[in-house]
């Protein structure tokens, strides 16, 4: 950086510090301009970027703003801000850490499933701005001879996501999303796989069969199906994952590969 | 499992997620709708073209030009909106 540079960086440096921190203190550069207060004009500033942020961070997440309610989200939305100032000028991009945010942000430690929701709510939001690609029917994949299948490799669509918890997290984001007066859904309830699809212009939310998560994760790496059903338990549901991955669109593409 | 019961099993999974399947190609939920611009209003939308939001229901003013929301189709042309101006407007298929 040309030494010219140096005072420039430094007032923005310390711009931005004074916008995000939690106590108001009136960076250098501001305090030095000329007229009347300008601890209140500065914090004007500040608000407007907080809220505008805590906004960005509701719209994403109002599963969980209804599940802790309007006051208790804004306070929370608060804190990870000023703790988890944006790091990419994209506002669709920030709110990624949300999640594991909640994990140990202690006032939320009553409601443990809170993180994993989020982890739902953040792969919708990224599936919504995923790039388009065209989903292939599982018609393809029967064609295939037996010992082609065993080498196949599926590319996945750009959009697809897999968050598997060991809270009901989908019957708790269905009941919330599209239920006014909401479900009870029961302590005793198992925990579900959440498949995050968007095959054309919605997003889809399915639940994945037990174990499947880690058949998807080792398609991921690009594993032949072969390979990749050795890494699920021997009591996957192979035949219900596979047609509810390729009905929800996640799979875009069939590489007939070389034996593994 | 050594391949060949693999290749046994994965082809019967195959058939049988076949058959799951039958009729039901990648999903097509919004085949029968349209993008309608111009006629949400603030908060209510699905989408939008370009600008302050991003996305579902996060346009700020009412009956946005660049806002959408889906519609069964061919009905967006028929909707008419009154502007606070007190003009009419038709909802269009594309930004305005």
């Amino acid at each position: 950086m040309p030494p010219d540079m140096r005072p420039l960086a430094h007032a923005q440096q310390s711009f931005r510090r004074g916008v995000l921190q939690a106590r108001l203190q009136v960076p250098a550069a501001v305090a030095g301009l000329p007229g009347p207060s300008r601890e209140r004009r500065f914090s004007v500033y500040r608000n407007n970027v907080k809220a505008s942020l805590v906004a960005a961070l509701k719209a994403k997440f109002t599963v969980i703003e209804r599940l802790v309610g309007e006051e208790f989200f804004e306070a929370t939305a608060l804190v990870f801000v000023e703790r988890h100032p944006p790091r990419s000028p994209v506002l669709a991009e920030y709110g990624g850490g949300f999640a594991s945010f909640l994990e140990v942000f202690e006032p939320a430690a009553d409601l443990p499933y809170l993180p994993d929701v989020a982890r739902l709510e953040w792969a919708r939001h990224r599936a919504f701005h995923a790039a388009d690609a065209t989903p292939v029917a599982i018609d393809r994949l029967a064609t295939l001879a037996a010992d082609d299948l065993h080498d196949t490799r599926l590319t996945l669509h750009p959009a697809t996501a897999v968050a598997a918890s060991p809270w009901p997290i989908v019957s708790i984001w269905t009941t919330n999303t599209f239920d006014a007066e909401t479900r009870r859904i029961g302590p005793d309830h198992a925990g579900e796989i959440a498949l995050i699809t968007r095959p054309q212009d919605d997003v889809l939310v399915n639940v994945l069969p037990p174990g499947s998560d880690l058949l998807i994760a080792a398609l991921r790496e690009g594993r032949a199906l072969g390979t990749a059903i050795g890494q699920a338990p021997a009591s996957l549901d192979l035949a219900r994952t596979l047609a509810l991955l390729f009905r929800a669109g996640a799979v875009v593409g069939l590489l007939k590969g070389i034996s593994e | 499992m050594s391949n060949r019961t693999t290749a046994a099993a994965l082809a019967a999974a195959v058939a049988a997620a076949t058959l799951m399947s039958a009729g039901a190609n990648a999903q097509t939920a919004n085949a029968d709708k349209e993008r309608c611009y111009g006629i949400s209003m603030a908060g209510k939308n699905d989408c939008a073209a370009t600008g302050n939001n991003s996305c579902a229901g996060q346009s700020k003013a009412d009956y946005d030009a660049k806002a959408w929301k889906y519609v069964a189709k061919g009905s967006c042309g028929t909707m008419e909106v009154t502007l606070k101006d007190g003009m009419k407007r038709k909802g269009t298929l594309a930004p305005m």
